[in-house]
C-alpha cells in the first residue's frame, strides 16, 4: 500500500509516525483503512472530527494502533498536499488522494496562510475610437481590460496600445522569472530525494 | 505694434489658448492672456480675436490635420473676405504653433475620450514561500504584481495580485491573442 510510495517521498529519512503506521496497515482491512482516512481527511478540512474517532473505536482497531495510523496517515496527507504537483512522480498514491477530493483539501489547507487576492477572470476587449467629441477621425485602438479577483472585487481600465506593451512584456518576464527560480539548486534539493 | 511683436503676441495667444483648452491649466484664463499679451486692446476686440483663433486650432486639432490639409485650410481662411477672414500672420503663427504642438494635442484630445481609468503602471516581485505560520515548509514561486490604474486628473488606486506560475502562463497567453487582434486591424489599416 502507502509504504511502498513513502521513500520516493522523503528519501532516506521516513517520519516516525509513518513508520509507526506502516507496521499497522499489513493486516488492516480495508473498509477500516477507509474509515481512518475520511477521519484524518475531516481533521485536515477543520471539520468535528471528535465523534468520527470515537467511532473508530467500535472497530477492530486497539486505542493504540488508531493514535498511530492516524498521525501517520495525517502525516502522509500533509505532504502530500504540501508537494507541488509537478514533482510528484507518485501516480497510485495521488489516485488514492483524488478520490478524497484532493484540491478541496488542498485549498482547505492553504486558506488560512495570509496571501493577496488571485486573478479569477480575465477579460478583454479591443476597441477602436473612430470619431470623438474632440477628434473627428481618432482610429487609436485600446484595449479594455476587466480582472475579477478571488477576493470578489472587480476591476475594469483602459490600456493603451502603450502600455499594453509595457504590460505584455513584464508578465513575459514574471514568467521567466519564476521559472528560473524553480530551476535554481535550493528547490532541487526535495527532487533528489525522489 | 511692431511686426516682431505682433508675431509673439499671436504665438503666445496660442500657447495660452492650448494649455488651457487641451493641456488642462487652468489658470490660463482669457483675462489674463489679454493682460499679458494684448494690453493697449479693449477688451471687445481682443475678444473677437481670442475667439478667432480658438476657433480655427479647434478645427486643426479636431480634424488632426497634416501639413497639406493645414496649408489648405489656412489658404482657403486667409482668402475670406471681410472681418471673418484670417490675416497671413495668424495663418504663419498658427501654421508654426501646430508644427510643435500636433502629437502633444491630439494625445490630449485622446485623453478627453477616455472615461475608464487607465492603467498608469505596474510593478512585481517574484518571491519564493519558504514556511506559513504552521510550520509547514514549501517552495513553491509566488509572482506578486501591483497594477496602478487611475481616472484623468484622479488618484491612483493600486490592485495587489498574486500568481502562480500556471496563472501567469494563462494570462500571458491572453495577452498574445490580444496582440493579434491588434495587429490584424492596425495592419488593414
Amino acid at each position: 500500500m502507502m509504504t511502498d510510495h513513502n521513500v520516493r517521498f522523503w528519501g532516506e529519512r521516513i517520519p516516525r509516525e509513518i513508520v509507526n503506521m506502516a507496521k499497522h496497515l499489513k493486516d488492516l482491512d480495508k473498509q477500516v483503512f477507509r474509515q481512518v482516512l475520511k477521519v484524518v481527511v475531516n481533521c485536515l478540512e477543520g471539520k468535528e472530527c471528535s465523534v468520527s474517532v470515537a467511532d473508530l473505536q467500535n472497530t477492530s482497531l486497539s486505542e493504540e494502533q488508531i493514535i498511530d495510523i492516524i498521525s501517520g496517515m495525517n502525516e502522509v496527507l500533509r505532504e502530500a498536499v504540501r508537494v507541488s504537483p509537478s514533482s510528484v512522480k507518485i501516480k497510485s498514491f495521488e489516485d488514492d488522494l483524488r478520490e478524497l477530493r484532493r484540491p478541496t483539501l488542498k485549498s482547505s489547507l492553504t486558506k488560512h496562510d495570509p496571501r493577496l487576492a488571485k486573478l479569477e477572470q480575465f477579460r478583454w476587449r479591443v476597441d477602436v475610437a473612430v470619431s470623438t467629441s474632440s477628434l473627428s477621425r481618432a482610429l487609436q485602438p485600446t484595449i479594455l481590460m476587466q480582472f475579477t479577483l478571488s477576493d470578489g472585487n472587480r476591476h475594469q481600465c483602459e490600456v493603451s496600445l502603450s502600455k499594453f506593451q509595457e504590460l505584455r512584456y513584464n508578465i513575459a518576464l514574471i514568467l521567466k522569472e519564476t521559472n528560473d527560480l524553480e530551476k535554481r539548486s535550493v528547490l532541487k534539493i526535495q527532487d533528489h530525494s525522489s | 505694434m511692431a511686426d516682431s511683436e505682433a508675431v509673439k503676441a499671436l504665438s503666445g495667444l496660442l500657447n495660452g489658448i492650448a494649455q488651457s483648452v487641451y493641456y488642462g491649466n487652468s489658470e490660463i484664463t482669457e483675462e489674463l492672456l489679454k493682460d499679458e499679451l494684448y494690453p493697449g486692446v479693449s477688451p471687445e476686440e481682443f475678444h473677437t480675436l481670442y475667439d478667432k483663433m480658438r476657433g480655427l486650432l479647434k478645427s486643426v486639432a479636431m480634424a488632426d490635420m497634416d501639413q497639406a490639409q493645414l496649408e489648405a485650410f489656412l489658404t482657403a481662411q486667409t482668402r475670406k473676405q471681410g472681418g471673418g477672414g484670417t490675416t497671413s500672420e495668424q495663418a504663419a503663427a498658427l501654421a508654426r504653433f501646430w508644427k510643435g504642438h500636433r502629437s502633444r494635442v491630439r494625445e490630449s484630445l485622446l485623453a478627453q475620450s477616455r472615461w475608464e481609468p487607465a492603467l498608469r503602471g505596474l510593478s512585481w516581485r517574484v518571491d519564493l514561500q519558504t514556511a506559513n505560520s504552521r510550520g509547514q515548509t514549501s517552495n513553491s514561486p509566488v509572482a506578486l504584481v501591483e497594477l496602478e490604474l487611475g481616472r484623468n486628473g484622479q488618484a491612483s488606486e493600486f490592485v495587489c495580485l498574486e500568481f502562480d506560475e500556471l496563472k501567469i502562463n494563462q494570462v500571458l497567453k491572453k495577452m498574445a491573442e490580444i496582440q493579434e487582434n491588434i495587429d490584424s486591424i492596425v495592419h488593414h489599416n
